[in-house]
């Protein structure tokens, strides 16, 4: 979109004044971020405007992406950048005496999700606009997002991320489309006019869900979709009765309890969360996504015919799973259509992607919950389970055990809904986020469905946009790159091809590596800015940033590092390369051990960083509060990118693939998309170790793995267990991290750190002599960022228009 | 509540004052309507001026139908406003009761 330097001023200069109410001398630095992004927003909305026309003249088909969870990090840079204005903002606010630094770090992060599902929910945003598709986002406007981390005395924290403590520029209220929702309640049968059963459902409570609109623009600017997030309210001010009864605070206590619905986003993986309000939540989403796509969708068609054709729904993991029974409800309750067309509708409008083999991490509500929240839900699915329950006994009869194996229902003293069943039975398409996840969800998750609908099964490797985790976030490179092959790469990721030969080429190589170092830096300042430590930036960046999880392995670096340190001071071993080694995460408030994998981290960096012994030799940092706008700090600043899960348990990863772009190297497990990275860049350009899955399964199977057999045969794993169990790390807090060496010995290495171990070690062992020749380095470096075409959340989001949602671009 | 009642050729129209109905005022409407459901077969009822009907007032209505039902008689809604229509439809109401945009219309078909 064309706008020059003396227009975009104008506009700041206007909003200030009359969006902001201010005289320009006046101003302060957040409200020139105000109306810097109100200028930007005025593009935006008329761009959405043209391109909602368009949409609606051509009655496109539209995906609606319902996602529980949308981390979109800062929203300026991005848009300012995707519209083609980043240069006319740096240029324009320069010339206003200010620094565009200064106005981009007053906004928040718009922490709207815990880690890659919600960010990958943002990329595809980014790429359904780009690629001019009509694809639309639907989410919950959380007012505090994913807590703000603090680290004290080594121990997390958690204290509320108020993102909308200054409101969002960001964001327009569509007051006028609120939806209604009801929760609670009883049904009651009563017969039809035409005597038919007409089960009604009463006593509910009801909520209103008001949509605020984010435009997303794609890169170029040519089409702004949309995000749309509700925010619950309540559906009558306060109870007036009461209130004329003279008991005020009675009276708003409705009021404040229904809007809780949107005030805080759950931390997955958290055992401590409000189940009631967390079911709720998710059929709130669910309910004002289906309310607002019919009524969408009524405003052009008389029928529902043709409901599949112009509507497609993706689910983003079983949270909204809802939706199946939503829908559901809707044609049959509202529109009153035969329940066998509204079960084909249903099921040729809905996809489902599964994000996670965990078994804990799969979604079940009691049926008592179910029941009183939403009462005629669970009566419609248990007609879903009821029809599905026939036709798994025709096709296998006399097969009980699938029976209860497939089951939406889950028998037991506290029966429960498996939403995982529920959203594989409504769905068209069943589809996992790498291949080899992909694999797993019809072999090992779902065997049952796959047999009988194999058809529905597929795979859609995860993607990244390369506008945010590159053009936006590695400036340096990005210009390398465009000075050598032009800037077609941003819309075409796989021109990166281009560079491969460049890896030979010594200048760019050079240049490669200075834009590398001059990346380190800025993290090195803000490394000790944040933490207090002191980094050498040309020492190896070693950097495991994501959320911190068991399967992780978070505690397999340690081990690591632990490693290095103890031959460092007992046995006079120099590390081959001096080495920074960089966490970043956050734990799930109630998960005890991934708290306490934090705690551990920074003890071990008090004692190493303290020791002069390894001074100019190891470091390591904890940076806390891992988020999008530090991500982009830290990744295009590592050399080495940790992605070291057990293999199996990673569904794909996105990590992976943004610090392989950013000319990082990899060491990690056969797991998740590191696979297919590693098809991708040669198994010469990245770090593999330990087990594969079939190799872990096996383990499994044979009950073999037998981790104090290494313990006792190993004397460098002795060695590090003992040093923790001793309690080298916690000489103020005895006994701190006796429970590392039981989980690991006693309770039998669930996620098989020592059965890696030593091939963990080879692998890192490689990666130091790598990093001792500089050319090499950089070599694989470049290859690296040269292959992640495959990467790109571009291809991604072609794939899924193609194979799954049957819609096309529209210019 | 001040219903207005009005007959005509033996109808009852009914119109619901006020903006809303809900768990303040519904015990109100539920009482008022007695005498009319007593005097009446056929009734329509205008809820033109309603903006919100809570669960509790959608009781209220299926709670007049059942009682004229229960004797032969009927009861049609007209004027819904849309909101109100939409938590009419969630609790599946219009397959019991009639629905039409205007009074004459749901006069009209009280005599068909």
């Amino acid at each position: 979109m064309e706008m020059n330097e003396a227009a975009f001023e104008e506009a700041v200069r206007r909003h200030i004044k009359f969006s902001l109410g201010k005289a320009y001398d006046d101003a302060t630095i957040r409200d020139f971020y105000w109306a810097v992004s109100l200028a930007a927003m005025d593009l935006m909305v008329e761009g959405m405007l043209e391109t909602r026309l368009r949409h609606r003249n051509a009655d496109v088909k539209r995906l609606y992406y319902l996602s529980a969870e949308f981390l979109m990090g800062r929203a300026l840079n991005n848009n300012l950048c995707n519209l083609g204005l980043y240069e006319v903002f740096q240029n324009s606010i320069r010339k206003m005496g200010l620094d565009p630094d200064g106005i981009e770090s007053c906004e928040f992060d718009a922490a709207l999700g815990n880690g890659g599902l919600g960010r990958l929910a943002a990329c595809f945003l980014d790429s359904l606009a780009t690629l001019n598709m009509p694809g639309y986002g639907y989410g919950i406007n959380y007012q505090y997002g994913l807590f703000r981390q603090e680290i004290v005395d080594g121990y997390q924290k958690e204290k509320p991320d108020t993102w909308l403590a200054y409101g969002t520029p960001w964001e327009l209220g569509r007051y006028g489309k609120a939806c209604p929702v009801p929760i609670y309640g009883h049904v009651e049968n009563h017969a039809g006019k035409d005597g038919a059963d007409n089960p009604m459902w009463f006593g509910w409570q009801l909520i209103i869900g008001v949509p605020y609109d984010m435009p997303i623009v794609g890169y170029g600017g040519e089409t702004v979709n949309y995000l749309r997030l509700f925010s619950a309210r309540a559906s009558r001010e306060f109870d007036m009765k009461i209130f004329n009864d003279g008991d005020y605070f009675r009276a708003v206590e409705q009021k404040i309890s229904s809007e809780t619905i949107s005030k805080v986003l759950y931390p997955s993986d958290s055992k401590a969360e409000g189940r009631e309000l967390r079911l709720i939540q998710e059929y709130f989403l669910v309910s004002c996504a289906i309310r607002d796509i019919v009524r969408r969708y009524e405003m052009g068609h008389n029928s529902f015919e043709l409901f599949p054709e112009k509507v497609a729904i993706q689910l983003n993991d079983t949270h909204p799973a809802l939706a199946v029974a939503e829908l559901m409800r809707v044609l049959v309750d509202e529109e009153s259509l035969p329940w066998e067309r509204s079960w084909e509708i249903t099921t040729a409008t809905m996809a489902y992607t599964n994000h996670t083999l965990l078994p804990e991490a799969l979604e079940k509500w009691p049926v008592g919950l179910l029941e009183r929240v939403l009462p005629r839900h669970l009566q419609i699915i248990y007609e879903i389970n009821r029809r599905f329950l026939d036709r798994v006994a025709t096709l296998y009869p006399g097969d009980i055990d699938r029976l209860r194996r497939t089951s939406i229902i889950e028998e037991g003293d506290d029966k429960q809904i498996r939403m995982a069943h529920l959203a594989t039975i409504g769905s068209h398409s069943i589809n996992g986020v790498s291949a080899l996840h992909s694999e797993l969800v019809k072999t090992m998750l779902f065997p049952d469905f796959f047999q009988m609908w194999p058809q529905r099964f597929n795979n859609k490797t995860n993607g990244i946009t390369p506008r945010r985790w590159l053009l936006l976030v590695n400036p340096g490179l990005s210009e390398l790159v465009t000075e050598y092959i032009g800037d077609e790469w941003v819309k075409d990721i796989d021109r990166l091809r281009e560079i491969e030969p460049l890896s030979t080429d010594a200048s760019f190589r050079e240049r490669f590596l200075a834009v590398k170092r001059a990346n380190k830096e800025r993290l090195v300042e803000l490394i000790k800015e944040e933490v207090g430590t002191t980094i050498n930036p040309d020492s190896l960046f070693d950097v495991q940033a994501k959320r911190i999880h068991e399967y992780k392995r978070q505690l397999l670096k340690v081990l690591h590092i632990i490693h290095e340190y103890l031959r460092l001071v007992e046995d006079q071993k120099v590390p081959t390369v001096p080495r920074t080694y960089i966490f970043a995460g956050k734990a799930a408030p109630g998960y005890w051990a991934a708290k306490m994998i934090i705690k551990l981290i920074c003890n071990v960096a008090e004692v190493i960083n303290e020791d002069p012994r390894a001074k100019g030799l190891m470091k390591v940092a904890f940076i806390p509060d891992y988020r999008v706008s530090l991500a982009e700090l830290i990744i295009p600043a590592t050399d080495l990118s940790e992605q070291i899960s057990t293999a199996g348990m990673e569904a794909s990863g996105t990590g992976n693939m943004k610090f392989a772009l950013n000319g990082a190297l990899t060491i990690g497990t056969l797991d998740g998309a590191n696979i297919e990275i590693r098809e991708e860049v040669g198994q010469e350009n990245i770090f593999i170790f330990g087990l594969r899955n079939e190799e872990v399964e096996a383990l499994r199977a044979s009950n073999s793995y037998n981790p104090r057999e290494i313990y006792q045969s190993n004397p460098d794993v002795k060695r590090i267990l003992d040093a923790i169990n001793s309690d080298v790390f916690s000489i103020d807090e005895p006994g701190l991290f006796r429970w590392v060496f039981h989980n690991l010995l006693d309770c039998n290495d669930r996620y098989f750190h020592l059965a890696d171990f030593v091939s963990y070690l080879s692998a890192q062992q490689s990666a130091s002599e790598t990093f001792l020749n500089k050319d090499e380095w950089a070599r694989k470096a470049i290859l690296n960022v040269a292959r992640m075409g495959r990467f790109s959340s571009d291809r991604t989001i072609r794939e899924y228009a193609k194979d799954i949602w049957g819609i096309k671009p529209l210019q | 509540m001040e219903l207005s009642v009005r007959e005509v050729g033996g109808v009852a129209v009914v119109k619901v004052p006020g903006h809303s109905l809900e768990a303040s005022n519904v015990d109100e409407f539920k009482q008022d309507m007695i005498p009319v459901l007593d005097k009446y077969s056929s009734v329509v009822l205008d809820v033109q001026g309603l903006e919100f009907v809570d669960s509790s007032g959608l009781g209220a209505f299926l709670s007049c139908l059942r009682h004229l039902n229960s004797s032969g008689g009927d009861m049609k809604i007209t004027g819904m406003q849309k909101p109100v229509r939409a938590l009419f439809e969630l609790v599946r109401m219009h397959r019991i009761c009639d629905v039409f945009d205007n009074v004459d219309e749901a006069i009209r078909a009280f005599k068909k």
